[in-house]
């Protein structure tokens, strides 16, 4: 299959980035639409499109609208999740520069359907451009009467508010999502069953929506075209419908977003991004460095969709796809995962914190020569320690990709650990000095 | 070997000044900007994030002990709570003084397959400072840091506000030039942008009354929550 763009149709022509150019191109038709509904038509309208939440972890979205106390007794907020950390992935940064109406579109549709009274963008410090965008246009949608009080003579109120964060890439989280806007450092909090979901008790605890930008921007075309359509989309696969957007890096002749339909291969996919450049294919992040790591062969056989890819023993995760050539030495690139894991984990959790920092020891220990026999094995049993014990999915996602480079790459790490260096006679220079 | 990206490490934390020495610094506009960031969230606390952009800005680029006791002044907040959160977050300059101008160089996996380390150490070279340092100049700071998500402009730098790649030697030699060249601090210009986005065009500083009323829905919505919590 080819790209199939839907949210990035209009996306490289500037005057979409303008409230006129958006009208002209179709925007707002939903919001006028939806205005007409009532709010639990607008719900069942995202639950028949199938969609699921495009930050990562692929929970169906339209769970989440319908969470909300449907008798309100307190503000309700709408939170867009717009912290965009994991590596490998930028296709939100593109999609707040260049549609930034679909986002606050989409927004106030979840505002509608919720009765959320307020909205919060939570943007990444480094994303100015993307702020800056938005800015525009949230100032031109109040101007013009399709945000704030009264929306369009409905009757209806939304305000959305721009939020920076200042560098942390644990505050992608949720709950340390929540507790950074409410002015407090990004740690996460105790979850449900153990605490009250969000949609219960979430922002200031009042009931609060939270979704990533990729799922805010499929709503206005859900709500215009209806959700039986938007179904369609992706129908060749399990349970994975619309389009989803993969960010492209690493070792490809032309890197970039590519926005394609479920059901798409890995392979064309890498053939969008104009193939590998400087060797062959040695392995690929199909997901954003949380997710487990697959060999060449795996990527000949991977399907995108969210059951389909645990056929090859991944996920889709947020879309940050970086393939690999046969110049790099995979030890060197788990540990410089493993560095990251160590940096961003923010010391709550004991397993976490103390966890991702042995298995950077160890790692640092393989990469400077200094490997011992049974390191595999130690290296395997931390990652079983850290692995669903922690209060947010931080450690399970340092976990992961360690377990997995072991898994399929085992011989890459005997060879490094015997000889005291890497197997790969490699160009490239990933390490330090 | 590499260590852990504790930036600025060697320097000591903010040091807290004594209340009787506490200097206020923040101009009319920074007053103005703070009181109408305070009309978006149901109470103080929320505004520390962006209370301490303000200040990053109006102390120079640096949040010095004064400048989190001066936000927490303003929001009515106790100290060690506003250091506790400004040090959480990297982008906070809050343990050393930085220069005019932070290159921040992305290591993280794309970049760092796509050659980021040999930049990392040309730029160590030029500049003739390690990671976490200042020039003797007082023009650069260099930084380390974790993936800044253009995994396709890889690899890539940023410098205040821009995002610079795919660079190469040639590419930092010129860099440097237009940085030295440059007026004003970069480091400055960001905290700015940042606080600037968070304002619509009616709350910006010295900006004339809004014809619409904010004030009202939010004091309602004020006492509504209170309404709650004691039910």
């Amino acid at each position: 299959m080819a790209e199939l763009k839907l949210l990035f149709k209009h996306a490289h022509d500037e005057s979409y980035r303008t409230l006129d150019g958006y009208l002209a191109n179709g925007g707002y038709v939903a919001l006028d639409r939806a205005l007409g509904m009532e709010r639990q038509q607008i719900i069942d309208e995202v639950k028949a499109s199938g969609l699921r939440g495009r930050g990562g972890a692929g929970f169906p979205t339209w769970i989440k609208w319908n969470g909300l106390a449907k008798d309100k007794v307190k503000r309700h907020y709408v939170v867009c999740n717009a912290d965009e950390g994991e590596p490998g992935t930028f296709k939100d940064k593109q999609l707040m520069e260049q549609t930034p109406y679909l986002l606050i579109e989409g927004m106030t549709l979840a505002g509608l359907a919720t009765q959320g009274d307020a909205g919060y963008i939570y943007i990444r410090g480094e994303f100015v451009d993307a702020a800056k965008a938005l800015r525009f246009a949230i100032d031109e949608a109040y101007a013009k009467g399709y945000l704030g009080q009264n929306i369009r003579g409905s009757g209806k109120n939304f305000d959305l508010y721009i939020h920076m964060g200042a560098g942390s890439y644990e505050c992608g989280e949720e709950s340390a999502l929540m507790s950074s806007l409410m002015g407090e450092r990004g740690m996460p909090r105790l979850k449900f069953p153990h605490a009250p979901l969000p949609t219960v008790e979430g922002l200031w605890d009042s009931p609060t929506l939270i979704n990533n930008v990729e799922t805010y921007c499929c709503a206005p075309f859900i709500i215009e075209k209806g959700g039986e359509w938007y179904a369609t989309l992706g129908a060749s696969t399990k349970n994975s419908r619309g389009t989803k957007i993969f960010s492209v890096s690493g070792h490809v002749n032309n890197p970039g977003n590519f926005e394609i339909e479920f059901g798409t291969t890995l392979s064309e996919l890498l053939e969008m991004s104009g193939g590998i450049k400087g060797g062959k294919l040695k392995a690929c992040v199909p997901g954003g460095s949380s997710v487990p790591i697959i060999n060449a062969e795996a990527v000949e056989k991977a399907v995108i969709g969210y059951e389909e890819m645990a056929d090859v023993q991944s996920m889709v995760g947020s879309g940050g796809c970086m393939f690999l050539n046969d110049q790099t030495c995979i030890v060197k690139f788990i540990w410089r995962t493993a560095l990251f894991y160590a940096n961003e984990s923010c010391g709550k959790c004991t397993p976490c914190r103390e966890g991702t920092k042995w298995m950077l020891q160890i790692l640092e220990r393989i990469v400077a020569g200094n490997g011992q026999p049974g390191d595999m094995e130690l290296l395997l049993d931390i990652t079983k320690q850290i692995d669903g014990r922690s209060f947010c999915g931080l450690g399970d996602a340092a976990a992961w990709p360690v377990a997995a480079a072991l898994r399929v790459f085992p011989e890459e790490f005997e060879y490094y650990i015997q000889h005291g260096h890497s197997m790969v006679e490699s160009e490239l220079q990933l390490t330090p000095g | 070997m590499s260590e852990l990206l504790q930036l600025g490490r060697q320097n000591p934390r903010p040091h807290a000044p004594k209340p009787e020495d506490l200097k206020l610094r923040f101009g009319t506009n920074a007053i103005e900007e703070l009181t109408n960031l305070q009309a978006h969230y149901p109470d103080k606390k929320s505004c520390i994030l962006p209370g301490l952009w303000i200040a990053q800005r109006e102390y120079g680029g640096t949040l010095t002990g004064d400048a989190i006791a001066e936000v927490a002044f303003r929001l009515e907040r106790s100290y060690a709570e506003v250091e506790g959160v400004a040090t959480f977050y990297s982008m906070y300059n809050t343990n050393h003084a930085v220069g005019k101008h932070m290159i921040e160089v992305c290591t993280c996996l794309t970049c760092q397959v796509c050659g980021a380390y040999p930049i990392g150490e040309y730029l160590k070279k030029q500049l003739g400072v390690d990671y976490g340092e200042t020039t003797p100049d007082g023009i650069f700071t260099l930084h380390e840091v974790e993936c800044l998500n253009a995994c396709d402009r890889a690899p890539l730098l940023q410098v205040g506000d821009q995002y610079h790649g795919p660079v190469d030697t040639a590419y930092v030699d010129r860099l440097l030039n237009d940085l030295r060249a440059q007026e004003g601090s970069s480091v400055v210009q960001l905290a700015d942008s940042i606080v600037q986005v968070h304002l619509a065009n009616f709350e910006k500083a010295g900006s004339p009354k809004p014809s619409r009323p904010t004030a009202a829905p939010q004091s309602e919505s004020r006492s509504r929550v209170k309404v709650d919590d004691s039910a």
